[in-house]
């Protein structure tokens, strides 16, 4: 009991803070790859009745703008773990939303597992998932095209815009990996 | 060399990596960006790593190739005096006893010597002259007529010629002790390892082979 009371306090401590050019090339990662799909969202889907932007896009951004060596940030994982969730969270809207918040659990849950079990665990996926359920009127009416617009469509975007701007300075690299 | 301490029965050989965590974090620090791991895991990670690596190191390193292919050996029947001025002209602390188709059929150590002049296992040599030096005669008078079929470890603990360094160091530390006959597959003796082939082992720390 004191074992497991113990394991509370932590044993280590917070990683080193990075350095005033990594501030710097995150924020602006962010503020293009971001500004970006909002600019198009807000001028062009918005009049055809799609979305192009969703809240979890605002999480993958801390993710392949700010922390480009995490495995959770590559390519895979963006890509894979926005489409996957966004298909879970559908699914799970459709098949139980006379109870929205059974809907809620079984599709973060799911989209967890499912992004476990296909290597592309990327933690905004799970507000993709979520988003699918709560998200409104609006998302409800997409449907499965969900999954392709706003999910992979914008992270595919928000994709490019890493690949470009992640790899101009000289000891910045993205991706780690592909496959 | 009977009275060597012996290890403590340490399963897992492992020469500890010393690093600290301010190495750990200092090195998080020379790579740019954010690393998304914490410095606990990352020394996790390097012990892990480093414990692999000397397992891959010393398992490169076989009992075939750190073998003394030159061994002196005694039959059962060889009578005890001859083992004893074996072991001492050769100056070794310990002999397999083969039988006359060379399998090995035990081994004789000093401390077979030892515990068969009345010493209790694990005995000091300087207690054999202690006693000896309260002018109560020589305690090997008792063993005189035996042969080393009478006194031998049998079966002796053996290893073949493929098995790797580090279980070698295992075995050594888990049955206490100094030497181990390597044999084929029929039991045949091929060679011997000593504590002191372990020790000029070709397995530097932290390194590469450098050949064997």
């Amino acid at each position: 009991m004191k074992a497991y009371f113990e394991k509370m306090k932590g044993t280590t401590q917070s990683p080193p803070r990075v350095s005033m050019s990594e501030i710097m090339w995150s924020w602006l990662g962010a503020f293009l790859g971001i500004g970006f799909i909002a600019y198009v969202n807000a001028n062009i889907f918005e009049k055809i009745d799609l979305l192009m932007i969703i809240g979890s896009f605002g999480a993958s951004a801390v993710l392949i703008y700010g922390a480009i060596k995490s495995p959770l940030a590559q390519p895979r994982n963006l890509l894979g773990g926005h489409i996957l969730s966004a298909v879970v969270g559908v699914a799970s809207y459709q098949l139980f939303h006379a109870h929205l918040w059974f809907a809620s659990a079984i599709a973060v849950a799911t989209a967890i597992a499912v992004m476990h079990a296909t290597k592309t665990l990327h933690p905004p996926g799970g507000a993709t998932a979520l988003i699918a359920v709560i998200g409104g009127e609006k998302i409800h009416s997409l449907g499965y095209l969900y999954a392709i617009m706003p999910a992979g469509g914008g992270a595919l975007i928000m994709l490019v815009i890493a690949l470009l701007v992640n790899n101009v300075p000289k000891n910045r690299k993205y991706p780690e990996f592909w496959a | 060399m009977a009275s060597e301490s012996r290890p403590s029965g340490n399963k897992h050989f492992m020469v500890p990596a010393d690093i600290s965590d301010r190495d750990i974090y200092e090195a998080m620090k020379d790579i740019p960006g954010y690393l998304d791991i914490t410095p606990g895991d990352l020394k996790e990670v390097f012990h892990f790593a480093y414990q692999h690596a000397v397992e891959r190191i010393s398992g490169a390193v076989k009992a075939r190739d750190i073998m003394t292919a030159e061994v002196h050996t005694v039959l059962q029947d060889t009578p005890l005096k001859e083992v004893a001025n074996l072991m001492a002209d050769r100056r070794i602390s310990g002999v397999p006893v083969l039988a006359a188709d060379k399998t090995v059929i035990g081994i004789i150590s000093e401390r077979d010597f030892l515990s068969r002049m009345g010493a209790p296992d694990g005995m000091h040599i300087m207690s054999i002259i202690a006693e000896c030096m309260k002018g109560k005669g020589c305690l090997a008078a008792p063993i005189r007529q035996t042969t080393a079929g009478d006194i031998m470890t049998s079966p002796a603990v053996t290893v073949t010629e493929e098995m790797p360094l580090f279980r070698i160091m295992e075995l050594f530390a888990e049955k206490g002790i100094n030497r181990v006959p390597v044999v084929d597959s029929l039991n045949v003796l091929t060679g011997i390892i000593s504590r002191t082939n372990i020790i000029r082992a070709p397995v530097p720390r932290g390194g590469t082979v450098s050949g064997s």
